[in-house]
Formats: structure tokens, sequence, C-alpha cells
């Protein structure tokens, strides 16, 4: 059996990160279904945040006026970075449900932490001072998006495997191997049950500590920027173990997804001049954002983009997309400024930009919510703070909550390194003086049940056809724009595919890389998490964020209604029976006042 | 679009002997790519297709498969470029790899090969202070950046012509990543690491066939990056390899004569040694008798060679 | 349809018959050939492992050679023609990069504009001759002879700087060999390296390669392979005798130069076509389209 004082579950950034500080003094294992380097955190493309105020103020302004990537700011407002205006713009851009003590660990901590990136060899782009390079980006008031290229997730990403594969005789890297259940008794946490994809073996995995890495739900999406392995595992797991998910209705949706891929087209097309066009051929943002236009944010965007389409607007036959216009754009630019734009179109939907309109729609992008944790990463089981004892989570699977009601771009790699970072210190300092704790007899029985009940089940509902329902389910009921009226039906559907999935049959039988066992676990997970998400949105009687209520929600000025005074809290949802419970949790508030959050 | 036939690879190692290819037909929706056509096979027709995919946005590296015959992201291929004139379309798992199922290859080799060109960064000199990055121009980090960007997918390996005759043959993924570091002016190592890479299976055992430049799904370019290494060991007098001899006599030949004269090359590429000499022998007896090789010629040379001696005496100089 | 000549190292060495062979076809195909006579080695690649500027600089002089009598560079040989155009892109692409090139040939009094383009005999016979009228001269056709196709690495990749034809799955090689009454073999390593590069450095890779290639062709019943590479012919050919002992096979396969197979077809002689002069005995490829 597997023993290891620390095991992490997942390998993009906040996993890798924190393997890397518990290497320092502990035995510690990585145990990812995809390979590392798979991890979605490669995807990223635009950036990660930090005050390093590397941008000199006269260039800043320069770039400024091209309002890159549909970041609007006040040119007064444009100077000198500093840590605490990096924690307003967090604080701010999570329409104040942001954890304030979040904020600010994150923000102070963002500079050293990318400057650490870069000494274990990060390729960042350079000034031409030789510094890291930064570039403005929506809801920053600086230029502070440190980036490679468009590719700082996968320059970060590789950064870590490379560091990771120096050590790789203190870091074991259990690759393809997928977790299925905490073992948790007396709330202390033991260790975990894995499925070994490669041979389809159940085993067990001792540790005296366990960090959840395991990244967003996007996958329980129909549309949506995540790649196929986000489908939640980490959270659903924690959540069947009695752990309650935190502010889960807030999902951030991006307003330029390639329309049913769901493939991110970056924001940089809509700050070089690209239109959105509508289904009649009309340019419509003047509507919703008079002078910004198509460069409006990107919550404002995604919704004018569903009103268009709501009052029956939109492209296509089925009158259920909206087009993004880059035909009047110089080719010259689009080669130099968008080249992986027109790399993406033409190779996964063979369109022509310089000739056709690309058909795009708002995708899920983001999950804000996730499993609750201290500034240290430690599990937490309540309002008041009960800690699981030996359970950490980090990244986009956490929620600390450093994003509140909205994340602003370039930060979640941030929150992926600092929470990762922290939550590997503090396991550390855990095993070093916990024991290992004695496994239960009854350790994997929970985890055998789930997949002989699948493997041996031979009724007649198929994976596919179940995750398409949820998945469109989620998107037209539990999207951009919810209501009461679609959020129960959205809720009807849950309900029912929770129970159809009894039913559920797959016809490989094998043990071997069995992937059709693989996404039926996922489908599980996904099935029993987007309840918390649907019960999350249909309890909060508000618009807040990337949360948008129709009910509270004024279409003619395109404005939300937010509620401060009965929502100003977070969501505690929790496993109960056949359904969900509900509970709330104040929001640390010392530094800055809630404001009206406009740009 | 038109009804087509995927031929797909097959193996279970739980039930089958041996590979086999089973067909799927169905028509493809207007634009997909060959991973929406897999994933069709899978939801719709046969859960039993093993094969790897995540982002579906040719990052991840996950989906490299050979689609008739050659590497590729099956995520950013269009299936209508890729059909035959039959109306089939064949998809392999990746060459140069065991196979573990369908189209799910085992890459341990290539990650043991890439854990061996030490894939870090080895700095030796501290940055400028302790809350700073190291500087590095522009220029400089262009020198990697290419190079940089890759997905770790084993198309390259797939496709890689010295592997398929040399297992030892680090391969060029993981040359690519020692040329990104050795070129990372943050890097301290770049001598040792150029001694390393000049031992067997290293820089000197690519055939420069070009294949991993062409099935790259980014735009690395292994073999360019290795033909820097050599650049790189050349400059830094690591030239006690057979290779760096061949390479420099080469010039020298063609620096002194204006072509090249195959008669002198591999005596003085092989350095002292009689073994190799010897078995080159009766080929080229044979090849005197035949009048291909013409011993008693005069040496090549090109018409107005003194202008392509000035060139090299020129350029020898490192301008 | 003229061309300057341009028929690389090996053609005036080790494979003397390739170059008699193009001279010989050239005239019946109405093309007229002016030898680049001061032209330098193309570099081959290798000199590009040591100095890439100075195989750019040789090759820049070989453009303007061609570029002062105002003709296009044509070569009988894959390995040239990769190398000529590869430097050939990186000089049109930079001017600045051009002048530095330039620098080094004023002394002799010349100077490259950039204006040259680089082809082969096989892509001349495809787009300037043409299959229909190439087809038209053929006075003894190939009797279906069983021809593989070999290719030779750098005239398909990359097809960035090449884009002359197919790179995965090129079709030149085969549209000739039926236009002059031949049958193509398709086989899979038709595309692959024959190993030539790296005989000296790693015999055992370098003949298992060719040896691959060669057994392929062979158990798919070609009775002789094709190429339009002569340093892959060195490895297929003169090499042939070495490879069983890496291998342990034997072939006995004849490998043909591309304008040798166009000249027996078009009906000349091959003793001028030098196919006595191979290593791997080609009189039963001979006896099979002469004898009818
Ligand atoms: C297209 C796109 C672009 C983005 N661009 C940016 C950007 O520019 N800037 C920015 O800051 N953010 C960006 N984001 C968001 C950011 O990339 C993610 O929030 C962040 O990378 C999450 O990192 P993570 O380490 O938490 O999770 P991930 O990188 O998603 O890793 C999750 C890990 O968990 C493992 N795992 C999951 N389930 C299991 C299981 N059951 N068993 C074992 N292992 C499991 C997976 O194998 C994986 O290794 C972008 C997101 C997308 C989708
Ligand atoms: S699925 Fe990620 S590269 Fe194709």
């Amino acid at each position: 059996m597997p023993t290891h004082d620390v095991v992490i579950v997942g390998s993009g950034l906040a996993g890798m990160r924190a393997a890397l500080e518990v290497c320092q003094g502990a035995s510690v294992a990585i145990v990812s279904k995809v390979h590392p380097v798979r991890s979605h955190s490669g995807a990223a493309q635009g950036g990660i945040a930090a005050a390093l105020g590397n941008m000199p103020p006269e260039r800043t302004a320069k770039i400024q006026a091209r309002i890159e990537n549909g970041a609007v700011l006040p040119d007064e407002e444009l100077n000198e970075d500093s840590i605490l205006l990096h924690w307003f713009d967090i604080c701010k851009g999570g329409d104040y449900l942001v954890d304030q003590d979040a904020a600010q660990m994150t923000a102070e901590n963002a500079p050293t932490l990318i400057y650490q990136y870069e000494r274990w060899g990060a390729a960042f782009s350079r000034l031409p001072n030789g510094k890291i390079a930064q570039r403005p980006f929506g809801g920053h008031q600086a230029p502070r998006a440190c980036y490679a290229a468009d590719r700082t997730g996968h320059a970060l990403l590789h950064c870590l495997w490379e560091q990771v594969m120096k050590r790789s005789d203190q870091v074991t890297v259990y690759s393809e191997w997928i977790v299925l259940d905490l073992i948790i008794r007396d709330n202390i946490c033991r260790g975990l049950v894995v499925w070994d994809l490669n041979t389809g073996r159940l085993e067990t995995v001792h540790t005296k500590a366990v960090i959840f890495a395991t990244g967003g739900y996007g996958r329980a999406f129909s549309i949506t920027t995540n790649a196929f392995a986000n489908t939640g595992d980490g959270i659903a797991i924690a959540y069947r173990n009695g752990v309650p998910l935190m502010d889960m209705e807030f999902v951030q949706f991006h307003p330029t997804g390639l329309y049913r891929l769901g493939i991110l087209l970056s924001e940089g097309a809509r700050g070089e001049g690209a239109y959105l066009i509508n289904g009649e051929g009309e340019r419509f943002m003047h509507r919703y954002a008079p002078t910004l236009l198509e460069k409006g944010p990107r919550d404002i965007v995604a919704r004018a983009e569903m009103m268009e389409i709501m009052e029956g607007r939109g492209g296509g036959p089925k009158k259920d997309y909206i087009y993004l216009d880059l035909r009047h754009l110089p080719a010259e630019l689009v080669r130099t400024r968008l080249p992986q734009i027109s790399d993406l179109v033409t190779k996964f939907v063979g369109i022509d930009w310089s000739k056709e309109l690309i058909p795009i729609q708002p995708a899920a992008h983001y999950s804000m919510g996730g499993i609750p944790t201290t500034l240290q990463g430690e599990v937490i089981l309540d309002a008041q703070e009960t800690l699981v004892k030996g359970l950490y989570a980090a990244g986009e699977c956490s929620c600390v909550s450093v994003h509140g009601a909205n994340r602003l771009g370039v930060n979640s790699l941030l929150e992926a390194t600092v929470t990762g970072w922290a939550a590997g210190r503090a396991a550390l300092a855990h095993s070093q003086q916990a024991e290992l704790a004695p496994l239960p007899a009854d350790a994997t029985a929970s985890a055998e049940a789930e997949v002989k009940g699948i493997l041996e089940n031979e009724g007649t509902e198929s994976v596919a056809d179940l995750r398409k329902t949820l998945q469109e389910a989620m998107t037209e009921k539990c999207g951009v724009f919810r209501d009461a009226d679609h959020l129960k039906q959205c809720l009807e559907t849950v309900k029912d595919l929770q129970h159809r999935f009894h039913n559920v049959h797959i016809r490989d039988k094998g043990q071997v890389f069995n992937t059709a066992l693989q996404e039926a676990i996922e489908l599980g997970h996904m099935l029993d998490f987007a309840e918390t998400i649907v019960e999350g949105a249909l309890a909060r009687q508000e618009s807040r964020g990337a949360h948008a209520r129709l009910e509270y929600f004024d279409l003619k000025t395109a404005a939300g209604v937010r509620d401060d005074e009965n929502w100003l809290k977070h969501t505690l949802a929790y496993r109960d029976g056949d359904g969900v419970r509900l509970d709330y949790k104040p929001v640390r508030i010392f530094k800055f006042k809630p404001i009206a959050r406009k740009y | 679009m038109a009804d087509i036939r995927f031929q797909v690879h097959r193996f279970n190692p739980e039930t089958d002997e041996k590979p086999y290819y089973q067909e799927y037909q169905f028509t493809p929706l207007e634009g997909s790519t060959v991973l929406d056509c897999l994933n069709y096979i899978k939801w719709h027709l046969d859960d039993t297709l093993a094969y790897r995919m995540s982002c579906r946005s040719a990052i991840c590296g996950s989906c490299a498969m050979r689609v008739n015959g050659h590497a590729k992201l099956v995520c950013q291929t269009q299936v209508k470029n890729v059909v035959r004139p039959d109306g089939t379309v064949r998809i392999d798992p990746v060459g140069n790899m065991p196979v573990l199922k369908d189209l799910i290859a085992d890459m341990h080799g290539f990650w043991t090969k890439m854990q061996a060109v030490k894939p870090y960064l080895m700095p030796t000199q501290p940055p400028p202070s302790a809350n700073q990055e190291y500087l590095q121009l522009p220029e400089a980090f262009r020198l990697f950046e290419e190079e940089a960007t890759c997905i770790m997918c084993g198309a390259c390996v797939s496709d890689c012509t010295s592997l398929e005759s040399d297992k030892q043959f680090l391969g060029p993924a993981a040359l690519a990543k020692a040329y990104r570091f050795s070129a990372d002016t943050r890097d301290g190592r770049r001598h040792e690491r150029l001694e390393e890479l000049i031992e067997r299976g290293g820089m000197w055992d690519c055939v420069r066939c070009n294949e991993c430049v062409q099935t790259c799904p980014k735009t690395v370019a292994p073999m360019e990056a290795i033909l820097k290494l050599r650049q790189m060991a050349l400059k830094e007098r690591l030239t006690d390899s057979i290779g760096a001899r061949h390479v420099t006599v080469f010039t020298d030949i063609v620096g002194r004569r204006g072509i090249l004269d195959e008669r002198e090359l591999p005596v003085r590429s092989l350095g002292f040694n009689p073994v190799k000499l010897l078995g080159m022998a009766p080929v080229a007896l044979q090849s005197v008798l035949k009048g291909k090789i013409r011993p008693l010629e005069p040496p090549h040379k090109v018409k107005g060679v003194e202008d392509v001696q000035r060139i090299h005496r020129e350029m020898e100089d490192g301008s | 349809m003229k061309y300057a000549y341009f028929p690389g190292c090996v053609a005036r060495g080790n494979c003397p018959e390739l170059n008699s062979a193009t001279l010989a076809i050239a005239p019946l195909l109405g093309l007229e050939l002016v030898e680049l006579a001061e032209a330098p080695c193309c570099g081959a690649g290798v000199i590009n492992s040591q100095n890439p500027v100075l195989a750019d600089t040789y090759n820049a002089k070989t453009f303007a050679l061609a570029e002062e009598q105002g003709l296009n560079v044509m070569t009988v040989c894959s390995t040239c023609i990769g190398s000529l155009r590869k430097s050939n892109k990186r000089l049109q692409g930079q001017s600045a990069y051009l002048e530095q090139v330039n620098q080094h040939l004023r002394p002799s009094g010349r100077e490259y504009h950039g204006n040259v383009d680089v082809t082969h005999l096989l892509y001349v016979l495809i787009n300037d001759v043409g299959l229909d009228s190439l087809r038209s001269m053929v006075k003894r056709p190939l009797q279906g002879l069983r021809c593989a196709p070999f290719y030779g690495c750098f005239i398909l990749r990359p097809s960035e700087v090449m884009g002359l034809d197919d790179p995965e799955h090129p079709t030149s090689l085969e549209r000739v060999i039926e236009a002059l009454g031949g049958k193509p073999i398709d086989y899979w390593h038709k595309t692959r390296c024959c190993g030539f590069p790296i005989t000296l450095e790693n015999e055992a890779a370098s003949f298992k390669m060719a040896g691959a290639a060669i057994g392929e062709a062979k158990d798919l019943g070609a009775e002789c392979m094709v190429t339009p590479c002569p340093l892959c012919h060195m490895n297929l050919d003169m090499q042939q005798p070495r490879i069983p002992r890496h291998t342990g096979r034997t072939y006995n396969m004849p490998v043909i130069h591309l304008p040798q197979l166009v000249g027996l077809a078009l009906g000349l002689d091959p003793k001028q076509l030098g196919l006595h002069k191979h290593i791997m005995d080609t009189s039963a490829v001979v006896s099979r389209v002469v004898a009818h």
C-alpha cells in the first residue's frame, strides 16, 4: 500500500506548487488523473497577476490606449502598481463577496511567488529592460498580468513539472490514477481510495495529510472553455464526505467561447477591434455598454449576448449564438496580434475569418466556488471553521474565498499558486507533528461499491445521454441568466438524472484503461455537485458578480440588483440525505467597504 | 459531408493477442475534428474504445495519434482534411512507443529520456537582488522562445526515424528541451550539458530527416534545435566525436575545394579507426571497380575555387 | 525550358552516372541546362551544424550566379533542393540578413537580389514538361515494372520550405513512374529517411533505416527502387552489401536514379545512363524493359 506523509491530488499549478513545498521536509506523492503536464492549468493564456510594477507608466498609458483585453480604466489611475491596489481590485472585482484577508494574502505573496517561478526557469516574455513583461487586464487598474506570450499557463505548468522532475527522488507521481474517495473517520483524514486507470486496481493510499487540487467543474455545462478532465471530482468527493461546498452558484461565463465547442477565443480579439454581431447582422453592444461597446467587461458582454439570444436575435437556425466579426480587421493585424485566434478558427471549425463570421457564445469558464478552506488551505466544515484534520484544498477546487462572486482575469493562476504554496506549507507542518492515523477496515467499501455498481449495472441509460442532458440543462437554465422557474426545472432535471444514473450501463467491462467507466464515475460526480450550484442559485435572491437573477436585474440598464443587507454572505451547501441543506457564513470585510461595482 | 469509414487501431491486452483494425462508419458533422469523430464513436457507437484527450485545444498534448500514418493532435485536425480518396481515415497510436490499449501509448520511455537531459534550469549565479527576477533581454528570450512551446505530446518522437532504428537515441523532444535550457542565459551549466549531449544517443545521432519539424504541432522544430546544439558544442570546442569531426571536416573540405570530395570525408571523420575503415574497404573497392569512386583522379574542385576559399576564410573568423 | 543546373557534389563525385543520365535525357525533354560550374556545395545541412550563415552565403552565391543569367535553379538531389530552398527562404525573408550575406559576395562582384526559385528535376518533369507530354515521349514503356519510389527527406520536408508536394502522402514520383509505364508501389517507408547522414557516426542505425525501407519495398514486390536523391542512392545502393550485417537479411534490390528511369523509358542506351555503374546489379530491370 502506497504510504506517504502527504498526498496531493491533482497536478495543475496548485498541486505541483504544493508538492514543491511539501518535499522540502516530508515524503510526498502526487496522484493525478491526467499526466501532470496535461493538467488544465496549461490552457491558461492571458497571464498571472502580481503587482511587480515592471511597466514604466508612459508605456502603460500607451498600451492602455489600445484598451487591450477589454480593460477599461480611467487614465489617471494608471500609475505605479501596488499590493494595495491589487488587493482592492480583487475585492471590487469579486463584488465584495471576497474574504479580504484571503485577497490580501494573495496580493501580498504574488510578487515573491512570481519571482520564484522565474528563478525556476519559467519562460516569461520580457520587457526591453529584461524584466518580466506585464500587460493590462480587465478589472486590474494597473498592467499587472505577467505573461508568456499567449501561453502563460503552459509556461508555468511546465516550469513546475520541470522542478518536479528535478526532485523525482523526493516526489512520487502516480499518473492516471483517479481518486474515488477520501478516508475520513472521526474528523481525521487518513488516506484516499484511488483507482489506477492503467490496471483497473483499487489502491488505498495511507497518509497523514491530503491536499485536494483537483481543479474546476466547467464540464457540468454544455458550453465550456474547460478541458474534458474538469469534472469537479475533488469537489464531489469532499461533498460526499460531509464537507460543505461554498459559493457554488458563482460560475464565470466567458463571452467568447466558440459555438458548440466552447474553445476560448481570447479577449484580445475584442481589444483589437472585433465586433459582436447578432443574427440580424447588427452590432448590439450599444444597448448594453454605450461607450465601451465590445470592450466592456466579461460579465457584461456575456449577459448582453444572452439578452440578444433571449430576445430572438441570435444567429443560426436555432438562433442560439452570436457572431464575432473580424472581417474588417487588416490581415496583418490579425496575423501579428491575434495569431492563435485565426489558427484556432481554421483548425477547429474550419472557418476563414477574413470572409466568414465566427459563431460564438458565452461559455462556462471558471468556478468561483468550491471546498471551503482557511488561509492555510485547511478544509473547514462549517461557519465556525471547524477543521477536518489533515485535509487541505487549493486551486480552483477550493474556495478560500479570494474571488468572491466573480474573479478577475489572470487572478486564478495566481490563486492556484498562492493557495497551493500555502496549503503545501501547512500540510508539511502538520505531517511533521502528526502520526499516521489507522485505516478503518471498510476504507474501500464505498469506492468498491461505486465501481461495481457501474460495471455490473445492466440498465438502459447511457452515460453520454445523461451527461448531455445535464450539461444542456445547466447551460440553459442555470447559465448566464437565471430565474426561479428555470432553476426549479433545472433542479428537477438534475434530480431525475441522479435517479436515472442508478440505471446506467457501460459496455466496457475491462480493467485496463476503462475510460468508459471513468466517464461514468465523473458523471456521478457532476450530478452530485450540480445540485449545489442550482440550489445555491435558487436561494440567492439577488444579482451579484457572475450570478445574475432575472428577477433582480434591470434589463433596460442591464444592471443587476445587489442586496448587501441580506446576501453579503457565503453559501455553504451540505449534502443532506438525498438533497442539499444550505447554510451561510459571514464574509470577512475589514479593509474596503462595499461600494457599487462600476467600471 | 459524406460517410467516412474510420479504421481504428484496436488492442486490448486483456483479450487480444495482437492488434487489429476496427471499422466505424458514419457521417460527421460539418467542421468536425478527428477527436470529435472519436468521441462520436465512444459516445454513440462503442464505449470500449480507449484514447487520451483533455483540453481539446491543442495545448495539453494528450491526443497525439497517427492519422493515416503520421502523428497529429487529433483535436486540431479537421477530419475533412484527412479523408483519403477511398473515404477512409486510419487512426493508430503514436509510433516508437509500446501500446497499452487501443490508441493509448506508454510514454514512460519518453519521460525517462526527458529526465535524462536534466530538463530544468540550473543557474549558477544568484539573481541581481533577493526581491527581483533575473534580467533577460527580449533577444535572449527569443533564443529559446519557440522551443519552450513544447507540449510534450510525443508527436515528434512518434515519427522520428532515428529512434525507429536506435532505441538509445534521446529523441527530438528531449534534445529540443536540452537546447531550450542550454540557450537560456539564466542557466549556468551549458558546457556540462553539451558534454553529456555529444555522447552516443545524443545530438550527433539525429539523422536530420525533418520528420519532427514537419510533425510538431507547435513551433518547436526539434531538429533545428538539435542543429543549434551542434553549433554550440562546436563553439565550445567539443569536437571529439565522429559527428563533430564529420561536420568540421566537411566544412573544411568545402572551404578548400568548393565541393565535397567524398574520398576524403570518411577517412578524416572517423579519425584513427582501422576497424571501421576496414569495414568500409570492400564496398570502397567495389565502387572503384564500378567506376563510382575514382581514386586516381585529382581532388575535385569547383571552378573559381579561390572565391569559395575567400568566403570561407572571411566567415570562419566568426562574422 | 531553361534552367541553371546545380548537379551537387555527389553527382559530380560518387554518382557520376546521375549527372550523365540527367544530361542525356535533358535534350529529349526539351530541357536546356546551363551548368553552374562555379557553384559551391549546398552545405547539405552539414555546414549548418557548424555555421549556418556560411552555408547560406555559399547558396547565395549559387543564386547570384543563376540570377545573373535570369534563370531558376534545377537540382537532381533531394538534399540539395532542401538546403538551397531553406537558405533561399531565409535570404528572401529578411532584407537585413540578405545584406549581411551579400557583403561576402560583393568582393567578387556578385550580389543576390532574392529573385531565384529552386526546383528539382522531379518537379520539372511534372510542372514544365508535363506528364501528358512525358507520356507521349515514351519509346520504351516500363512494362508495369514495379517501382518503389523513395523520396529522400529534404524534397518533402519541411513543407513550409518545400511545399511542392504533400509531405505525408506525396504523389509526384508515383505519377512520373506511371507516366513512364511503370507501377508504383505504395509503402510506408517511401517518405522516411535512408539513414545516409549518420553512416559514419552510427552505422548500425543508418543501415537499419536503409534496410527497413528496402525490406518493405521488397516485401511488397518491388523490382527496383527509384530515388531522386543521390545521397539516398549511396545508402540504398552502394552500401547495400553492408546492410545485411545489421538486419540479417539480403535484398538484391536495384536502386535507380530518377533520370535513369526516365532515360530507359525514353529509349536511351542503359550504358549511356550508367546503369552498369551501380553496386546492386540492375540488369534484371534493364532486361525487363529492354527485352520488349
Ligand atoms: C481556457 C482557459 C484559459 C484560462 N486563462 C487564464 C489566465 O490567463 N489567467 C488565469 O489566471 N487563469 C486562467 N484560467 C483559469 C486557470 O487556468 C485555472 O483556474 C487554474 O489553472 C486552475 O489550476 P488548478 O491547479 O486548481 O487545477 P487544474 O490545473 O485544472 O488541475 C487539476 C488537476 O486535478 C487532477 N484531478 C482532477 N480530478 C482528479 C481525480 N479524481 N483524481 C486524481 N486527479 C484528479 C487533474 O488531473 C489535474 O492534474 C483559464 C482557464 C481556462 C479554461
Ligand atoms: S486534447 Fe489536448 S492537445 Fe489535443
